[in-house]
């Protein structure tokens, strides 16, 4: 079994470092073998992320618990969460953090690790994920609640002619348009499918909304900026341009298939 | 609530950006029911029939979040990516894509550490595409516009995300040398 110490320097001799997000290594240690490894945490300073990025350490190495001076409670839920024993208040070396902890484990009845399937179902899971579920979804209905509204607007002062000006019926034509207007803006895919499901309903072609659908979320020009500091310029227009230019055929084909489909299942 | 003052103040600017689009939406609201109380009216009426239509998938959504969030964690998915090459690789990133919630702005940081580390570009950009895929929000687009046409995007959207991957890592290294 593999535990994961978070240390001030690269050997068992190190000290252990107070707080786990922002130690200079991990030190993974496997218990039964012997063996260790130290792994560099890239965040060695306060900032947002860096307990995540501890995290992903940890978890990605096959810890199976966690040894470190203090842990942030956030931080802690989200090791428990994936299976991973937090122990804290360790002092001293890492050698001897390990040692405590040989000797801790062997006090404990076989199975009171945490295994990951009855990590899942304990209560402590179950409320952490319902609240992560009603954070995600309240996150989502601000914009919702707008978009929702302004379908409203839209049906009672936009005509009909207009749109039908728009999308004239040429499919490669309102294929072009509906991947333009969902390059524009980027956000949640559900309002791209709520915008796009009414314009059914006007009549615009499922081709130009199936495009409109694709570049919602693959195209974004609102926030191509901040993907230009992420990944570079050249990644960041390449990708929304290769993006913008496959939804045309995506959408032609995902019809026109659909199309084929029909005549067979009802 | 154990969340410190430091994670409160970065939640706050998300948090603002989210409520300026619908306090856009209902300042002309407010300036219609002045000019044009009728039609404002029919506009909120509409409104309403559209929530209304949502109720069912909106519950669905939110139970698949749930589930989503109980089997797989955050920490889970960025181990999945930009691990493992070729055909492994792909498989991963994408379905990382598929699975991976909340915002893209708050994924770009973990994205650019996990490039530095080595992560391909295509893998990225897999990653970036699969994010149309969206198992929770598939209820409200299966009420839109029918399971056999979701089944058909879905599945050449998960093509063409490779197509893009590839087709930028082949660009990107070819100009960069």
């Amino acid at each position: 079994m593999k535990i994961a110490v978070s240390a001030d320097g690269s050997n068992l001799d190190a000290k252990v470092a107070n707080r786990f997000s922002t130690a200079e290594y991990l030190v993974i240690i496997d218990v039964d073998s012997g063996d260790f490894e130290a792994v560099p945490n890239p965040v060695t300073v306060r900032q947002h992320g860096a307990g995540v990025q501890a995290i992903v350490l940890a978890v990605g190495k096959g810890a199976k618990a966690v040894l470190t001076g203090y842990c942030n409670p956030a931080v802690a839920n989200q090791l428990k969460a994936s299976g991973v024993e937090v122990l804290t208040g360790m002092t001293g070396t890492v050698r001897d953090a390990v040692e405590q902890y040989k000797k801790s484990s062997y006090l404990k009845a076989p199975g009171t690790h945490y295994s990951s399937m009855a990590s899942m179902m304990s209560k402590d899971v179950f409320l952490h994920a319902v609240r992560s579920a009603a954070r995600q979804f309240v996150t989502l209905l601000p914009v919702l609640i707008g978009v929702v509204l302004l379908i409203g607007l839209f049906d009672a002062f936009v005509s009909r002619e207009l749109l039908t000006s728009i999308f004239s019926g040429n499919v490669a034509l309102d294929t072009l348009w509906g991947a333009c207007f969902g390059s524009i803006f980027a956000g949640n895919p559900i309002n791209s499918y709520i915008i796009g499901g009414e314009l059914l309903k006007y009549g615009v072609s499922l081709f130009a909304v199936t495009a409109f659908i694709v570049t919602w979320v693959t195209v974004g020009l609102v926030q191509l900026p901040a993907e230009i500091a992420a990944f570079g310029r050249r990644f960041a227009l390449l990708r929304n341009g290769l993006s913008f230019l496959l939804a045309i055929p995506i959408a032609i084909f995902s019809v026109l298939i659909l199309n084929l489909l029909g005549r067979w299942i009802p | 609530m154990s969340n410190s003052g430091q994670q409160r103040s970065d939640r706050k600017p998300i948090f603002n950006r989210m409520f300026i689009f619908p306090i856009i939406i209902l300042v002309i609201y407010a300036i219609l029911f002045v000019i044009s109380p009728d039609k404002a009216g029919l506009a909120i009426e509409s409104s309403g029939n559209v929530f209304l239509s949502m109720i069912i998938p909106l519950s669905l959504v939110f139970l698949i979040m749930l589930l989503i969030n109980l089997f797989l964690k955050p920490a889970a998915v960025a181990k999945f990516l930009g691990k493992g090459s070729g055909i492994k690789g792909i498989v991963l990133s994408a379905a990382a894509g598929i699975i991976s919630t909340g915002p893209i702005y708050a994924w770009y940081p973990l994205l650019k550490d996990l490039k530095e580390k080595g992560a391909g570009e295509s893998l990225i950009a897999i990653f970036l595409y699969n994010r149309a895929v969206k198992p929770f929000l598939l209820p409200v687009m299966i009420s839109y516009f029918g399971w056999v046409y979701v089944v058909i995007l879905t599945i050449i959207m998960v093509i063409a995300s490779v197509i893009v991957g590839f087709s930028v890592s082949i660009f990107t290294s070819s100009k960069g040398e």
